[in-house]
């Protein structure tokens, strides 16, 4: 009930904590606002800060995210709830909303916890790490990835055994099995909207095999595999760790695809499928790379000189649509296709396939709106409502949005949109103060 | 109430029993990584090698042996005259702190 909850008050909440709410939340801070910067997940950072390298300039992921990351979480102006949850927003009047959010329980206090991890060398329990996309496993208690923001401990409840192993070889003693569900209320002048996108899950395309055949995997988990804290020892076919020699990437799984309800383009997946070939020529100099594509869109810049130094790296480039995939015994997948430039139905064979799945909307945001509409569009991403003058407007007056909340888009354009979006919401307050 | 610090887990237990399905996955996880180090303790071994010793699937096999190497109780040994799979054998200081 409001009446018994902790009351903040701030110039701006930030929902989401991935590069597009972060750059936000950041230029906002800097001129000056208070904001409160709301993220769902255990660390800040999204989607961007478990990628390998990034298109077009392959540069670690983590080298550019952990820095802006530390800023943000390190300055003055910026509070941030992580693990934490949006109830309900209400606007109350013009340049005033009320949010109820709930902090869930992390059981460590973060204050305390220096990351030294002893508490998940001494926890017994090991379940499925959803931060390695399932490849690995991980302890009950756990730091959630080595560049977390923030970087301690948490205890997954619903896993603990509750045999206190953890706390006994605490050094600080942070961890605190009596924390419960914190709710505050919680007055912004404006909000920022930034969750981001899902992906598309392949088990919907059931002739692609993806789980069936263990050698069908997505770009998702190949970005853990080439990431600097992957979880394997080296790149190898989940199926049975052999080293993959000759991997097939499927293009616009998910996407363009109105058959599985997603008619549009994801625009990353043809550079993030072209960055990771390259990269996987560099890792396993052996291996030859096929991707199979519809078309390629190489749009942005420096993309198609990117495009074409994987070409001069001999990646196979085959314009062809995929119509089934096979498994053979030895875990090897026939891909049966349609080659468009030949005009026939053709086989082939590759020891792995990626499929590079497509982003969807974040759905669920707009009911957390309670007395105004969060208009979506028709493909279920945040409506610019008035995409050419003001791209981060919405629907409704006093919130905007960032990133991929509004559509596809890769990391330079999700900072241009976090840039528009706190630039959008400095002159919505300046007309407050007026 | 007066809450003993580093002795916290026993209020919750209090409030809230631990579910079966708890309990019986670290069963299953405890039984599973003994099975796969005993294994290893012969000798070094690929993943096939265990997925056939051991009557699992390959995918399972390289899911525990991963979560072990990062768990720090096995290590990556020679890859093997194909080029194919890595052998994989204990740490030799690695130490069960669970
Ligand atoms: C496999 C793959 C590889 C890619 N490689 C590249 C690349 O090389 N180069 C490139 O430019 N782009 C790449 N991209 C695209 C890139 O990931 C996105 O452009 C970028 O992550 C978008 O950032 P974002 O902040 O909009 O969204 P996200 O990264 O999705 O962040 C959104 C954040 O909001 C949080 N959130 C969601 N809902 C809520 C809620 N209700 N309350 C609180 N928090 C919430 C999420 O937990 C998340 O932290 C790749 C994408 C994929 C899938
Ligand atoms: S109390 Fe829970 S988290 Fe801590 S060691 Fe035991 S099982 Fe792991």
């Amino acid at each position: 009930m409001p009446g018994q909850m902790k009351i903040l008050e701030y110039d701006v909440l930030v929902i989401g904590g991935g590069i597009a709410g972060g750059e936000s939340a950041l230029n906002l801070a800097n001129l000056g606002y208070n904001v409160l910067l709301v993220e769902k997940e255990l660390s800040i950072g999204g989607k961007m800060i478990l990628l390998s390298k990034v298109f077009p300039t392959l540069d670690c992921g983590a080298c550019i995210t952990t820095p802006k990351i530390s800023e943000i979480a390190r300055h003055p102006n910026i509070t941030i709830f992580t693990g934490a949850e949006i109830r309900i927003i209400t606007k109350k009047g013009e340049h005033l909303f009320e949010a109820i959010v709930s902090q869930n329980p992390r059981y460590v206090n973060i204050d305390d916890c220096t990351g030294c991890q002893l508490c998940e060398e001494a926890c017994p329990v090991s379940v499925i790490d959803e931060y390695q996309y399932g490849l690995v496993g991980r302890k009950a208690a756990y730091i959630p990835f080595s560049i977390a923001s923030p970087r301690a401990a948490a205890i997954d409840i619903e896993n603990c055994t509750l045999c206190g192993a953890c706390e006994r070889v605490c050094p600080t003693q942070c961890i605190d099995f009596t924390q419960t569900v914190e709710e505050f209320l919680v007055k912004v002048k404006s909000v920022v909207v930034a969750t981001g996108f899902e992906l598309f899950d392949p088990l919907k395309i059931p002739r692609y095999g993806y789980d069936k055949f263990k050698n069908v995997t997505t770009a998702m988990h190949m970005e853990r595999q080439l990431s600097p804290t992957r979880p394997f020892n080296s790149i190898l076919r989940p199926g049975d760790g052999k080293l993959p020699d000759n991997i097939a990437y499927v293009l616009c799984a998910g996407s363009r695809d109105k058959s599985v309800g997603n008619p549009i383009c994801s625009q990353v997946c043809c550079m993030y499928s072209i960055k990771q070939a390259q990269l996987l020529m560099g890792a396993l100099p052996m291996a030859d790379v096929t991707i199979y594509y519809l078309h390629i869109r190489a749009f942005g810049k420096g993309f198609n000189e990117f495009y074409a130094q994987s070409q001069d790296m001999g990646v196979e480039f085959i314009k062809g649509k995929i119509g089934k995939i096979t498994e053979k015994e030895n875990g090897n997948l026939i891909l049966r296709y349609e080659d468009i430039e030949k005009g026939k139905v053709t086989e082939a064979e590759h020891d792995m396939v990626v499929l590079s799945i497509g982003l969807l909307p974040n759905q669920g945001i707009s009911d957390v709106f309670d007395n105004e509409t969060l208009q979506l569009d028709p493909f279920h991403f945040v409506d610019q409502s008035d995409i050419l003058a003001s791209p981060a407007k919405t629907s409704i007056e006093g919130v905007f949005v960032a990133g991929t909340a509004s559509g596809p888009m890769d990391i330079p354009d999700s900072i241009l949109s976090g840039g528009a979006a706190s630039a959008e919401t400095t002159s919505y307050l300046r007309r407050a103060a007026l | 109430m007066e809450v003993e610090k580093g002795k916290t887990a026993k209020y919750l237990k209090a409030k809230r029993p631990v579910p079966k399905d708890v309990t019986e996955q670290l069963k299953s996880f405890t039984k599973s990584k003994k099975l796969l180090l005993n294994t290893l303790m012969e000798s070094e071994k690929t993943v096939p090698q265990l997925a056939e010793e051991l009557k699992l699937p390959g995918d399972e096999v390289l899911f525990q042996l991963m979560t072990l190497l990062k768990y720090g109780l096995v290590e990556t040994g020679e890859i093997d005259d194909m080029d194919e799979y890595f052998y994989y054998k204990i740490k030799s200081n690695g130490k069960d702190k669970s």
